[in-house]
């Protein structure tokens, strides 16, 4: 294991620096798929970083200052599709109208059915609306972790340019991102948000499964209704075993404790 | 093994999933599993610990590594110590209830190392979730808990600082378990959200950008595996959880009931040591520290750590004082 671990580490290192050496260790660039967003999100960062110092550095005050700006407005952009994990991207909604949107009234034999698909479009539409709202919120939280990251922003010595100021500024977006995007998740606005998100999520997802059942009987397939039903028989046995077990518990006591006791008077008996 | 790509480094530490010290098999029950760890000092302490760790995660976090394992220290301060692994739960768990953790899974533990050792009641060490359920435990049992440790547990769910809390407030739970389990993946998306630029961006930076170091990397791995082994929860007990613990704070309100049986914590009167992460972004420190006002005991004691949730169980500082902390409170005891 430790080699192998050595190997990625070795690995991961020449994909991060390309020009060392290691780049040649038999691992394509596939090989980092799963980092491949992370270094390119760290990458594009970097890139406009030493933009800014290299441009502010040499600048004279109001040229420093738009430096900084065009920074910030990077930040916004960059991180604008960067999705709260959980939320968008779910796929349900996606934010297209279903062809089941309509109003009219569900008539005939099929009237369940339209039903349910009108309640999944309801819910799809919420879904989509949700979505929005937390984007909304979420680009809100970006201006004001970019605006709060520009004005800590010092244009550095022509010296100071180095990895260690690109990697300070880059701790201080992630603080600067943090507390904003905690202030706006703390607040109602987003909670009610998510909690739509979730709640037109789940229904979405109970009218396909009702649905799915639907077509399952059709078919003469098991069902996860019928798995349930003797799921939770089976838990009625278990249930009513180990009430049988607990009631006998006490008689095998006292069948333990009587042959002693037995004993103990016959041995009294015995004596003179 | 044999891990071929870095895209699969993740998986690098998973012959490290059962953990680093040695233990052995001693009940089980269904997927329920209670393990007792072999001595690794003399043995000082004539009453067992049982931990109880939550059902969110798996429990090897307790035992990461040699030099990360507050079992380890636990054993090396001469502890007696158990551990519950509770499993992976299936859809044939789905309608397992709190009241089947509670009263049947955690309780047969209790009564294997009862029976097992002679004697009439153990030590509990309550982890994250799992102290909720030995704090539930230990009010429907008090009997059987000689001294009960709680750590980064959450007792006040409704704290300003709890942001779980407050977005599942307005979450109908009983349509998203819908009678299924949640999906592991799903709570992890959650978990991760609370601090989405640190915990999908930075914390891999920092993995890139520190020095080749090999331990490094490989305790690196290691947490990042069991940050994502996350088992599906029942649903029903989830329900439960959610709806009775973080939506109506009923064990902070006390008007909790198992299985209708009352949870009271004014009645509990054992000896309590809760440990604290101040820095915890998961149980914030309130939510723990409510529960010196909410219990009965006049033997309660509370120790403060400047340490988040995953540090209180493999920064080295915990290491060197969570251990030695339990084995010098319950010597006193």
């Amino acid at each position: 294991m430790d080699h192998d671990l050595w190997r990625q580490w070795q690995a991961l290192l020449a994909l991060w620096v390309p020009g060392r050496p290691d780049s040649q260790a038999g691992f394509g660039r596939d090989a980092a798929f799963g980092f491949t967003p992370i270094r390119d999100v760290a990458e594009r960062f970097t890139a406009a970083a030493r933009s800014f110092l290299d441009g502010a550095a040499n600048a004279s005050a109001p040229a420093a200052g738009e430096a900084a700006l065009a920074f910030s407005d990077f930040l916004r952009e960059q991180f604008a599709d960067f999705h709260l994990p959980g939320s968008p991207g779910f796929g349900a909604g996606n934010g297209s109208r279903s062809a089941f949107t309509g109003d009219s009234p569900a008539l005939g034999p099929t009237r369940e059915h339209q039903q349910r698909w009108q309640r999944m479009a309801d819910a799809s539409r919420r879904i989509a609306d949700a979505q929005h709202r937390l984007q909304r919120l979420w680009s809100d939280a970006l201006r004001e972790a970019a605006a709060a990251f520009t004005a800590r922003l010092v244009p550095p010595q022509p010296t100071a340019v180095s990895a260690q100021a690109l990697r300070q500024l880059y701790d201080s977006w992630i603080d600067c991102a943090e507390d904003a995007y905690a202030r706006m998740a703390h607040g109602d606005a987003f909670c009610n948000s998510l909690a739509d998100y979730v709640n037109a999520s789940s229904q979405w997802r109970q009218e396909l499964q009702a649905s799915i059942e639907h077509w399952a009987k059709l078919l003469d397939l098991p069902t996860r209704s019928e798995i349930n039903t003797l799921t939770q028989r089976l838990r009625g046995v278990e249930e009513l075993l180990r009430s049988a077990r607990e009631q006998r518990k006490p008689r095998v006591k006292a069948s333990r404790v009587r042959p002693a006791r037995r004993k103990l008077r016959s041995r009294r008996k015995a004596r003179p | 093994m044999t891990v071929a790509s870095v895209d699969q480094a993740p998986a690098a530490g998973s012959d490290r999933a059962a953990g680093c010290s040695q233990k052995e098999l001693v009940w089980q029950s269904g997927k329920l599993r209670l393990y007792r760890y072999r001595p690794i000092a003399r043995p000082t302490r004539g009453v067992p610990l049982l931990v109880v760790y939550a059902l969110v995660n798996r429990p090897y976090m307790m035992d990461l590594q040699e030099d990360r394992s507050l079992i380890r220290g636990l054993l090396a301060e001469g502890l007696d110590v158990y551990l519950i692994d509770w499993g992976y739960p299936d859809g044939a768990d789905r309608f397992t209830t709190l009241a089947d953790y509670i009263d049947q899974h955690l309780a047969g533990c209790v009564q294997q190392v009862l029976k097992t050792r002679r004697l009439r009641a153990v030590n509990l060490l309550g982890v994250c979730q799992g102290g909720v359920l030995s704090l539930c435990f230990s009010a429907l049992h008090p009997q059987l808990v000689r001294n009960l440790i709680t750590m980064v547990t959450p007792v006040d769910f409704h704290t300003p600082a709890d942001l779980l809390s407050k977005w599942v407030s307005k979450i109908d739970v009983a349509a998203w378990v819908n009678d299924g389990n949640v999906s592991g993946d799903a709570l992890n998306q959650l978990f991760l959200s609370l601090m989405p630029f640190r915990l999908t961006q930075q914390k891999y930076v920092d993995l890139l950008a520190g020095s080749p170091d090999r331990a490094r990397i490989e305790n690196f791995m290691r947490v990042e595996q069991w940050i994502f082994d996350s088992p599906d929860q029942a649903g029903a007990a989830f329900l439960e959880f959610v709806t009775w613990f973080y939506q109506e704070n009923r064990l902070a309100q006390n008007r909790l009931e198992i299985a209708g049986r009352k949870v009271d914590l004014r009645a509990l009167r054992l000896p309590m040591l809760n440990l604290i992460g101040k820095r915890d972004h998961l149980v914030p420190p309130a939510a723990s520290a409510a529960l010196q006002r909410l219990v009965g005991s006049s033997d309660y004691t509370m120790l403060e750590f400047d340490l988040g949730h995953i540090g209180m169980y493999i920064s080295a500082r915990a290491q060197r004082e969570v251990p030695a902390a339990i084995a010098n409170w319950l010597a006193a005891r």
